[in-house]
């Protein structure tokens, strides 16, 4: 089965650009997305074989699995819908779906190795094959995004690989980099190196996850992607970081340095709360607003790993709701751009006259990310502030519930006035012009995603509340 | 014997921080891809010829060859000749690069002496190279310096990876794979397409995508 999730796209990606036409790329697509959610399925629930030498899956990257390969189906789905109306000729239409799956076999690659080299290699994968994938529109924007992007990453990326020389200088005779040799032999790792080693892995991976201050690359990459692109780089790229920096920070944990590691997460966590919140109440472009809502959910993630204890649950929960809920939030957004054509606040209003059904995706996916209950954010967060009174983190507690309110503040004000004030003239033409090109195909995947975040809230399946706990175990 | 290669390369840095013009700086890359193959013949036990060779290869045709030769068809083409623009004058660049430099060798002698698995002297040189590359991409203005800093700090971290090649050739090889990450992309597609959209490679131009105003 594994094997299947991995050489598959290979095999795509050389017919894809054997064959060179619109409808087989975009179906090779779709073909990998459902072969990924079967075989991720089947091996959760043990069937057929879940390791090759080093990739396997195990109790950590189970769910990390399960949520990338529920929300490639999903943007599937709707890249189907989207690339329907896409201008573009057939060549670069076969590009754009080989890059999606060389980028989604680089995330499943980076969450499934058992090799810290492999995954700082599958990681860099993931920045070469996106990179194309954020200049796909060729405009000059999308060119100034894909630059930081690229310079940005792999500055992070070669910090990280400074992090991994130093982690082999503090781990001594132990020559190898499976998490599995370094877990055995943490207690005997040199501490000082073992510090600076983390350091520059968390900036470096950090970098990637989206965490400020190595933020700046973000909030310009996920505006400027196309739609789906958008939602796969928020939902599932950021979760792959995120698991590099779990496993590393797990060594960390075993060298019985948790408290230094837990304070610099800390520390990152609230910065990246803090930046969202000054920039997100000003903000011009809805997109960008999303991309800094990301920013402050790794921000969260971070704040729970730094918790300990009860969090660990919230943070897994909050990874599975935040990843739900935003690829809901920017398939959505990716509507109204081709209703409204502009990605400008001021010139989007109206969208319950434009469009009902995008309105009310939009305001449903708005109510998920800002934990309404019975979202499954609702619950995480929940935790962490429970978390935080529990430890007599009183201080804390405030400043992450009024970063919070600011947060939601902000989104808030601009997803109602974009919802319900009047839709003016020229643009009711605009929108008239254009609502032919979403489908109902653009409509189904953020329905399904939306039920799933708020039934999650109420009601997690027996199975997948195991894969849950399970991983909170080795966290 | 390596360690002199080691100290010159340490000096290239600061040849680096003091000059404007970008062939200097192309130049600086060939010296410092030779340099780096003399280390690798000097420093490493030849048991692994496999590897030796990859080695040699990797330093001698990608970084002093191949890098340099594409960064310089890009300044023909470009006609960037002088990074003028520079936040801070040439003197104090090389009086900042110098004391980083003198920072490195002090504090790896100084604290890390100690350690047996890595030499003082390949741990201060590496980092010295790497914060100063840093430091100067933060100062300079044309994207081509931009990515030029960036491969001077690639090759700090190679010379890092270097000190524990014998005990992991294999992170020694990953390092090489960056090396072919900045050919692929930054060299490769951006360079070439920022200059066909903007006519110039000016970081300034890049600064369109803001959060206060919308530009789109």
């Amino acid at each position: 089965m594994i094997s299947t999730i991995l050489i598959f796209p290979i095999v795509a990606c050389l017919l894809v650009m054997l064959v060179k036409k619109k409808a087989f790329a975009t179906f090779m697509v779709n073909a990998y997305a459902i072969i990924h959610f079967i075989c991720t399925m089947l091996m959760v629930t043990g069937i057929g074989n879940k390791s090759v030498p080093y990739f396997a899956l195990d109790n950590t990257n189970s769910i990390f699995l399960i949520v990338l390969s529920l929300v490639f189906l999903m943007v599937a789905m709707y890249n189907t819908g989207y690339v329907r109306h896409l201008e573009c000729s057939d060549k670069k239409l076969c590009h754009y779906s080989f890059m999606i799956l060389v980028f989604v076999l680089s995330m499943t690659g980076t969450l499934l190795s058992t090799d810290l080299g492999i995954s700082w290699i599958l990681i860099e994968g993931t920045t070469l094959s996106s990179a194309y994938l954020i200049y796909f529109n060729k405009t000059k924007h999308s060119i100034e995004a894909a630059w930081k992007y690229v310079f940005i990453c792999s500055i992070g990326i070669a910090l990280a690989f400074v992090g991994i020389i130093l982690l082999n200088i503090s781990s001594g005779a132990v020559n190898s980099m499976s998490f599995a040799e370094l877990y055995r032999h943490a207690s005997e790792f040199d501490l000082m190196w073992l510090k600076l080693a983390f350091v520059f892995m968390l900036f470096g991976f950090g970098a990637k996850m989206g965490l400020a201050p190595a933020h700046f690359w973000l909030p310009d990459a996920h505006s400027e992607a196309p739609s789906p692109i958008s939602a796969l780089l928020s939902a599932t790229l950021l979760n792959s970081a995120f698991l590099v920096i779990v496993r590393v920070f797990k060594i960390m944990e075993l060298a019985n340095c948790t408290n230094y590691a837990r304070l610099m997460l800390l520390v990152m966590g609230f910065l990246s709360l803090f930046v969202t919140a000054v920039f997100v109440y000003h903000i011009k472009n809805y997109k960008r607003m999303l991309a800094y809502s990301s920013i402050e959910n790794m921000g969260i993630l971070a704040v729970g790993m730094a918790l300990g204890g009860a969090a660990y649950y919230a943070v897994v929960l909050h990874l599975i709701g935040h990843s739900l809920a935003k690829a809901s939030f920017f398939l959505t957004s990716g509507n109204i751009l081709e209703l409204f054509e502009t990605k400008r606040i001021k010139s989007v209003k109206g969208l319950n006259s434009a469009d009902s059904k995008t309105c009310w995706l939009w305001v449903a996916s708005f109510l998920a990310i800002c934990a309404f209950p019975t979202s499954l954010l609702f619950i995480s967060e929940f935790i962490m502030i429970k978390t935080m009174i529990l430890d007599k983190h009183y201080i804390l507690c405030g400043l992450f519930v009024f970063l919070l309110t600011i947060i939601l503040y902000g989104i808030g004000r601009v997803v109602i006035k974009m919802a319900f004030d009047e839709l003016s003239e020229d643009k009711a033409k605009v929108v008239e012009k254009n609502i032919n090109k979403v489908s109902i195909l653009m409509y189904v995947p953020q329905v399904i995603l939306l039920v799933l975040v708020f039934t999650f809230g109420v009601y997690i399946p027996q199975w997948l509340n195991e894969v849950i706990k399970l991983a909170v175990g080795t966290f | 014997m390596a360690t002199g290669f080691i100290i010159l390369f340490g000096l290239t840095m600061l040849y680096l921080a003091a000059t404007s013009r970008i062939i200097a700086h192309i130049r600086i890359l060939i010296v410092q891809g030779f340099l780096l193959f003399l280390i690798c013949c000097c420093g490493m036990e030849h048991n692994n010829w496999l590897n030796f060779a990859f080695l040699t290869v990797e330093t001698l045709v990608v970084k002093s060859i191949v890098i340099p030769w594409f960064l310089y068809k890009v300044t023909k083409k470009t006609h960037s000749n002088r990074d003028v623009a520079a936040n801070i004058p040439h003197f104090y660049c090389l009086v900042i690069a110098t004391l980083i430099l003198l920072g490195g060798f002090l504090a790896s002698n100084y604290y890390f002496s100690s350690m047996k698995m890595i030499a003082p002297i390949y741990f201060g040189v590496s980092v010295a190279t790497i914060i100063i590359s840093l430091w100067l991409i933060t100062i300079k203005h044309k994207i081509i310096s931009n990515v030029i800093e960036f491969i001077t700090m690639e090759n700090g971290i190679f010379l890092l990876s270097l000190s524990v090649s014998k005990e992991m050739p294999i992170l020694v090889n990953m390092g090489v794979l960056l090396d072919v990450f900045i050919a692929v992309y930054i060299l490769g597609l951006f360079v070439n397409e920022i200059n066909k959209e903007f006519n110039d490679l000016e970081v300034s131009h890049l600064s369109d995508l803001k959060d206060y105003e919308y530009n789109d």
